[in-house]
């Protein structure tokens, strides 16, 4: 079980390339609920603060059908 | 087969077409499928044993878009 320590986002490649993309980013992550997160699309990352672990987080932005990986561990600023 | 015509918002380009045309081309029962950026739109052949319009409609819900059953 991976919890992830507070004060920490998770950060993920999603393979997005326009703003169709980063919408459905944002609509799946909404649906979810319980997330904080922004999209940075030039950079294909989106950053994410929430309650639910790595492993869903991941299900959930793969449901968009773009290719999608986990990055780490990013610092909140 | 069947065929069905479902709405989708929220598509802006090419990509999102192919990204919508892939994965549900992936779903089993599924002959045909072709999205249309300017229509936007989904025309579905299937088989009707396998998916249903709401299973379709579903399927290209749950990737992020707004899809609706066009009556
Ligand atoms: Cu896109
Ligand atoms: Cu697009």
């Amino acid at each position: 079980l991976f919890l992830g320590s507070p004060g920490q986002k998770h950060e993920f490649f999603v393979d997005m390339t326009c703003e169709g993309c980063s919408n459905a980013v944002t609509r799946v992550l909404h649906r979810l609920g319980g997330v904080q997160f922004d999209i940075d699309l030039p950079n294909k990352k989106v950053c994410i603060d929430s309650e639910h672990n790595v492993d869903t987080l991941l299900e959930t932005l793969k449901k968009t059908g773009k290719n999608t990986s986990y990055l780490g561990e990013k610092s909140a600023q | 087969a069947k065929s069905i015509v479902i709405s989708v918002e929220g598509m802006t380009c090419n990509s999102c077409v192919q990204t919508i045309e892939q994965h549900v081309g992936k779903m089993n029962g599924i002959h045909n499928i072709e999205v249309s950026l300017e229509d936007k739109n989904a025309v579905v052949i299937y088989d009707s044993k396998l998916q249903t319009p709401a299973t379709l409609q579903e399927a290209i819900y749950d990737m992020g878009f707004d899809a609706t059953l066009a009556d």
